[in-house]
């Protein structure tokens, strides 16, 4: 009892270990929704996120898409922006220096459109000051087979990942796709090709359209759904993923709270990251991050760590908990 | 030049033309910073639905009360729910956002102000700060066009007419004003009037006017700068969502965009790629109602 009253008193230890990596606390942001960290400097202190997951980056600069880009949806949006980015050597210029000058740990998403472009951008990232980990984008089309997608198969994410595990020693996180059958399998490959941990999920294949013109809402016709909407189907994967494998989870899909981070937490993944709800809410992160540390508090659990993977999967009726504290019967 | 994030209060809401609204906005910060040609992003109501914030230029900035104005049309959910809110009403907001207008340097003139629709939004802090430089105000050398498809869209005269400032009506169907469109109308004005001819033009409108617009001024060699609009999740350079195709006189091969909120929202005709907007026929921006 008492020791549980001093535990409430001292703010929670929020820090989280992923492998190789150590985090303050395992709020990070998502890469493509945080431009490069200085976009919402005016909005919040970066230096309160556990991590910062810069727009992805290719080899050499990519324009993008034509618009329509984006269109809005019941609980959510959806894009196809391109990948457009700065490419590698203006990124190491002129964006990499922004955060390593203030100690704000970088997590480099990388993309190519052929394996030698993985390899090469890993190669060129290793040592650089600044540089956390390098989470790999395998929702790429593999432009010499065909345009097929990298991530939807077992043997060429298994490929992609040992490419860039070859060519660098920094911690690796392997961003999964959510438009697979069977998740677990792509999770089992990459780890099995030297990635030290996963991050799922990238955006959900989806469309628009419009009655009115009868054409399509996006430019691409197809793109990928984010927010809240997706929420429930990321839960599902994070949970499918953390039973395949034993490496960290990183969990992400519709994160707008600290309620939402604290159930991907809750599922076992070590850390989360949140995308869309920052185009909404631009301070949002740090909000987040205050919650959890309420949330521990509130709840006498010391380290964030005790907290993580503690769901207990025997599904009871709701009545038990819930009714006797709104009685006060506890 | 920060960017805020404020709970902004409704001071005033009223109508003020067909399916048009006025807003007064309690924000202290981003008046305080706002200047003529920016924008802010509003958050209809707090949850997911809608999600994103909308884009809504400055109508008018009233520094010294530390409130802003905004004029919008209602043409989906979020402007619907937005007519709806009372006096009193919290609202968050992120601003200011974007470049703005550039004034033209003391002593250039005349200057056209062109405005379609609720494309008169920015148009009216525009005409107000040019016409505090008194040298443009004192031989009524800013015009202002303004046309809508008919004349219940326009603002009542009351509204828009201020000293110094001519302004020339239109309407599409006649109801008001010169008959057609505001391009028409400019024509109309520049045949009347000999050796009248803009030093500078500042529009906002829908698209098609716009790209009417632009090859109007840069057919004569006329400085315009055009208020564009996009859909945009962040307003501040993060999503990329709000991509317009650039202008690439060197290369016209090559392809390259613009951002409406960080490049924008106010370009110079000459810098974006009109042929492809209009060959792709890029839908008009955001929602229509059913």
């Amino acid at each position: 009892m008492g020791e549980n009253t001093a535990a409430a008193d001292r703010p929670a230890d929020l820090s989280v270990r992923l492998g190789p990596l150590r985090l303050k606390n395992p709020v990070m942001v998502a890469s493509g929704t945080f431009g490069y960290g200085r976009e919402y400097e005016d909005f919040l202190d970066l230096g309160q996120l556990g991590a910062i997951v810069v727009k992805g980056i290719s080899l050499t600069p990519r324009p993008g898409n034509p618009p329509p880009r984006i269109v809005e949806t019941p609980a959510g949006m959806i894009n196809a922006i391109g990948l457009e980015n700065v490419g590698l050597q203006v990124f190491l210029e002129s964006k990499l220096p922004y955060l390593s000058r203030r100690g704000i740990p970088a997590i480099v998403n990388i993309f190519g459109n052929t394996l030698d472009e993985y390899g090469e951008l890993a190669r060129r990232l290793d040592g650089q000051p600044g540089v956390a980990a390098l989470e790999i984008n395998i929702s790429c089309p593999n432009v010499k087979q065909g345009g097929m997608v990298f991530g939807t198969d077992p043997a060429m994410a298994a490929e992609v990942v040992g490419k860039v595990r070859q060519a660098t020693t920094l911690p690796l996180i392997t961003k999964l796709t959510p438009n697979v059958t069977r998740i677990a399998e792509i999770a089992r490959a990459a780890v099995d090709a030297g990635s030290d941990m996963l991050s799922c999920i990238n955006t959900v294949a989806a469309m628009a359209v419009d009655i009115f013109s009868r054409r399509p809402k996006l430019a691409n016709v197809i793109g990928g759904l984010s927010g809240p909407a997706v929420k429930p189907i990321a839960l599902r994967c994070t949970y499918e993923v953390l039973q395949s494998v034993k490496c960290p989870v990183i969990g992400m899909g519709g994160i707008a709270s600290a309620m939402d981070a604290l159930e991907f937490l809750l599922l076992g993944a070590s850390a989360v990251q949140i995308g869309t709800a920052n185009f909404v809410d631009p301070a949002v992160a740090a909000r987040v991050v205050e919650g959890i540390k309420r949330f521990l508090q509130v709840e006498g659990i010391p380290r964030v760590e005790e907290f993580i993977g503690s769901l207990d999967l025997q599904c009871t009726f709701p009545f038990a908990e819930e009714s006797c504290r709104s009685l006060n019967l506890d | 030049m920060a960017k805020h994030l404020e709970t902004a209060r409704l001071m005033e809401q009223e109508p003020v033309a067909h399916q048009t609204y006025r807003m007064l906005l309690h924000s202290p910060a981003i008046a305080r910073e706002a200047r003529a040609g920016q924008f802010m992003m509003l958050q209809v109501r707090d949850g997911n639905d809608p999600l994103l914030r909308r884009p809504f230029s400055f109508h008018r900035i009233r520094s010294e009360a530390g409130a802003v104005e905004i004029l919008y049309r209602v043409v989906g959910r979020g402007t619907w729910l937005m007519s709806r809110m009372e006096p009193g009403a919290a609202l968050s907001l992120v601003g200011p956002l974007g470049n703005g207008f550039e004034l033209p340097p003391a002593g250039v003139g005349p200057v056209f102000l062109v405005a379609g629709g609720i494309g008169i939004a920015p148009i009216e802090e525009l005409a107000a700060r040019l016409l505090e430089a008194a040298d443009l105000s004192r031989d009524g050398s800013v015009h202002l066009f303004y046309g809508a498809r008919t004349g219940p869209e326009l603002l009542r005269s009351d509204r828009v007419s201020r000293p110094g400032l001519r302004i020339h009506w239109s309407t599409d169907d006649g109801s008001r004003g010169f008959r057609g469109n505001v391009i028409q109308c400019i024509e109309q004005v520049l045949g009347e009037e000999e050796g009248l001819r803009p030093a500078r033009v500042y529009g906002c409108g829908p698209l098609a006017m716009q790209y009417r617009l632009a090859l109007w001024a840069l057919h004569r060699g006329v400085e315009a700068q055009l208020s564009l609009e996009s859909l945009m999740a962040c307003g501040f350079g993060a999503c990329l969502g709000c991509a317009l195709p650039a202008a690439s006189p060197d290369d016209p091969t090559s392809e390259r965009y613009l951002h409406v909120c960080k490049d924008g929202p106010i370009f110079p005709a000459g810098s974006i790629q009109w042929e492809k907007i209009r060959q792709q026929q890029i839908a008009p921006p955001i929602f229509r109602c059913v």
